[in-house]
């Protein structure tokens, strides 16, 4: 027998009733992010969206704004992998911020080049910043000679090691590719692994190629990516490219990488080198605050050297990058969000960032620099010895990612040199989308 | 407590209320459904339709009206290395965890059918992976399964280090250790489908065919097996769809590498949308994976519901 029930009529909710539940909405809402309190969003603020690098860069500088002339900028960030993929969508719906990140070149759907033609971001030529990019800069920064990017950083292509590791094997920073070799055979006989390799996933992959390709590819041939443009010349066809991958070869069938490195994901590779497991790590330099993390001691633990990639020290260069904020054509207030870059870029503002974030100032001008991070690269920046990463100067995105993909196919031995070279001219052959 | 079910007259109609009042029943129900209605228009039916007209353009997420470019998208997609690659992967992960799940899930069932004083205890530590997020146990797994992972640090410990492998690492293991981690995810939750599937075999069915002189296997054989058939069913539909269309695991352990051994057209489907920015070549992938899900699940549910025996 089941339990009978009363019915009872339908009544309106007393009015406590509705405003209990109001309130719980509105708490519920509130505290999963839906909705942003007057503490977390200023009315009438710029608004930008940035990496959490830069989120962590800008931060003292957002306040510092906000004390200077009293307005607010909301800074949202995320990792440069989802920062990109969402910027694109926001940009075509038109719910993108004020201020965003966005990529070198063409090296991406978000990359300045890119939107700058399509004529999503404003043109910011006339800024007084503008005069103060270096050329290589410059070139990265928009289309047409245009300005259309401001550069808050540059990052280089660095190679980090463990000083305890080095020291207990006897071992300087090699300045050339013979001693670098040799500094491996050192250090595996050491019973280290001589360079961590963590290239699952391809990024850390990559900036060998870059690294290797800014010593024997751009400096002796700065024009390259035009005549590959032409048609005059191709990965496969030209000799220095062939020569960055026999070099990359060379290491590894040298034993120079770790065991196993197509499974090791990025931050166990970083993690080897702080515990002496591994002796050195190539990675940018806006990846060694990360890097430090792992050691009791932070950056005292570590320092860089420039890759070497011949056997002549005057040859060597090193690969560096603009980190760039545009300003969304379609702000609500461009005149407010170009303010703010302008502020980012005053010199005392620009000495500022390239000190909290260990990086090289985004602009040429002359600031002192307080950290010692990059200091052992320093004379490479201010003898003009850099080039930039070479996917930047790449025209689209696929190329990077076939050499992302089919560069592990490679090291695997799965494919030859010729075939990942020919897979990357096919993209090259794309053009700019 | 008792129902009655009053049964129709035989070859008689429903009895359906005539005139203003019957209009006014059927635009009640009619007005109470139609916001829901228009709710699935706009955010499915519409979404639906313009994903399937875009796969036949070059969209790129700009504005305006893209190119048409008819079959090029789908033309690419046959032709790609990378996407033939991709293809052939998820096929493979479809059937090998299709069949080896079913028959996991259904040998957990029937151990754990039983009066094991710890069956119920058993029971939840098989099903929990499948209650955890994909993306979680993507990243477990990734971590496990590194060169110096626990998995590898445990066959040494054990003498077994011949064993030890780059598990996603190596382009000739990298599938199959995704699939093996897909398994161990899911096999509970097919578990869970054929214990629900056992509590329907009716206890004479057994013991008759146990009277007859029926062996243990022969009552599994010839009593057990056909009536879980529904389960089965339901099962391998549920994993045959999910596996098709698998995308955290293998994004977040091996992002498709290394090079293209664990690429899945859900992966690629993503990597050309949101990080090369080809919507159009994207949606065209969707659509591909689609026809072959709605195909595949028709077929396989076709070919089981023949032998259904329902008790």
């Amino acid at each position: 027998m089941s339990r009978s029930s009363v019915a009872r009529p339908l009544t309106p909710r007393p009015l406590a009733s509705r405003v209990t539940a109001a309130l719980v909405a509105a708490v519920a809402l509130t505290s999963c992010g839906f909705v942003n309190t007057d503490d977390e969003r200023s009315a009438g603020a710029v608004t930008a969206y940035v990496n959490t690098e830069q989120n962590t860069g800008l931060a003292p500088l957002v306040e510092a704004y906000r004390q200077a002339t009293g307005a607010g900028v909301d800074v949202s960030s995320a990792n440069t992998d989802e920062l990109n993929q969402q910027i694109r969508v926001q940009l075509t719906s038109g719910t993108a911020a004020d201020v965003i990140r966005v990529s070198p070149g063409y090296s991406s759907p978000v990359a300045a080049g890119v939107l700058g033609a399509e004529g999503q971001i404003a043109d910011l030529s006339d800024a007084e910043w503008a005069g103060q990019l270096s050329p290589d800069t410059r070139a990265l920064a928009g289309v047409g000679g245009r300005v259309m990017a401001l550069p808050v950083a540059r990052n280089a292509i660095v190679m980090a090691y463990n000083r305890d590791v080095f020291a207990n094997a006897g071992l300087t920073p090699p300045t050339t590719w013979s001693q670098l070799l040799t500094a491996c055979r050192t250090l595996r006989d050491a019973g280290v692994t001589p360079i961590a390799a963590p290239f699952q996933g391809g990024i850390y992959l990559q900036y060998w190629v870059y690294a290797l390709a800014a010593t024997l590819v751009y400096a002796p041939q700065p024009d390259i990516d035009a005549q590959m443009a032409a048609g005059a010349t191709s990965f496969s066809t030209d000799a220095r490219w062939n020569e960055v991958f026999a070099r990359f070869a060379e290491l590894n069938e040298s034993g120079c990488f770790s065991d196993g490195m197509l499974g090791l994901p990025p931050d166990q590779g970083q993690q080897s080198v702080a515990t002496g497991g591994s002796a050195m790590l190539l990675t940018v330099s806006g990846g060694l605050p990360a890097l430090h993390g792992y050691h009791e001691a932070g950056a005292q633990a570590f320092d860089v050297f420039a890759l070497p990639a011949t056997d002549d020290t005057t040859q060597t260069h090193v690969p560096v990058a603009p980190d760039f904020l545009a300003v969304n054509a379609a702000a609500k207030d461009p005149a407010a969000a170009r303010a703010f870059l302008d502020f980012l870029a005053r010199p005392e503002n620009v000495a500022a960032y390239a000190n909290a974030m260990g990086v090289l100032p985004g602009l040429a001008v002359d600031v002192e620099i307080d950290s010692t991070v990059l200091t052992p690269v320093l004379p490479y920046v201010e003898e003009g010895r850099t080039t930039a990463y070479a996917n930047y100067l790449w025209p689209n995105g696929d190329v990077q990612q076939t050499l992302l993909q089919s560069g592990q196919e490679w090291l695997h031995g799965a494919i030859d040199t010729a075939t990942l070279l020919g897979r990357m001219d096919a993209d090259y052959a794309k053009g700019t989308p | 407590m008792t129902a009655t079910l009053q049964r129709p007259r035989p070859g008689g109609r429903l009895a359906v209320p005539s005139g203003r009042r019957a209009g006014r029943g059927r635009a009640v129900p009619l007005g109470l459904i139609a916001p829901a209605l228009l709710f699935y228009a706009v955010v499915v039916l519409y979404p639906t339709v313009a994903g399937g007209l875009y796969a036949f353009t070059d969209w790129t997420g700009r504005a305006g009206a893209p190119d048409v470019v008819g079959l090029g998208n789908f033309a690419e997609l046959l032709s790609s290395p990378p996407a033939r690659a991709a293809l052939a992967n998820t096929l493979v992960i479809a059937v090998c965890t299709t069949v080896v799940q079913t028959v996991v899930g259904l040998a957990l069932a029937l151990a754990l059918h039983s009066r094991l004083a710890s069956r119920h205890v058993l029971r939840t530590l098989f099903f929990a992976p499948a209650l955890l997020p994909p993306v979680i146990i993507g990243f477990l797994w990734q971590y496990v399964l590194t060169p110096e992972g626990p998995l590898n640090g445990a066959l040494a410990a054990a003498g077994l280090d011949g064993l030890a492998g780059n598990w996603l690492g190596d382009s000739a293991l990298a599938l199959w250790a995704v699939i093996a981690v897909i398994i161990w995810q899911n096999a509970g939750l097919t578990m869970v489908i054929y214990l629900a599937g056992l509590q329907g075999v009716p206890a004479e069915l057994l013991e008759a065919a146990e009277i007859d002189g029926a062996s243990r296997w022969q009552r599994l054989r010839h009593v057990t097996l056909p009536m879980l058939l529904p389960a089965t069913t339901i099962a391998t539909s549920l994993t045959l769809i999910g596996s098709l269309k698998l995308f955290d695991q293998v994004y977040v352990m091996t992002g498709g590498g290394p090079g293209y051994a664990t690429e899945t057209l859900s992966v690629v489907m993503y990597e050309e949308a949101f990080v090369s920015g080809r919507y159009g070549y994207s949606a065209a992938i969707a659509l591909v994976l689609t026809m072959i899900v709605f195909a595949l699940a028709l077929v396989q549910m076709w070919g089981l519901r023949r032998y259904e025996v329902q008790p």
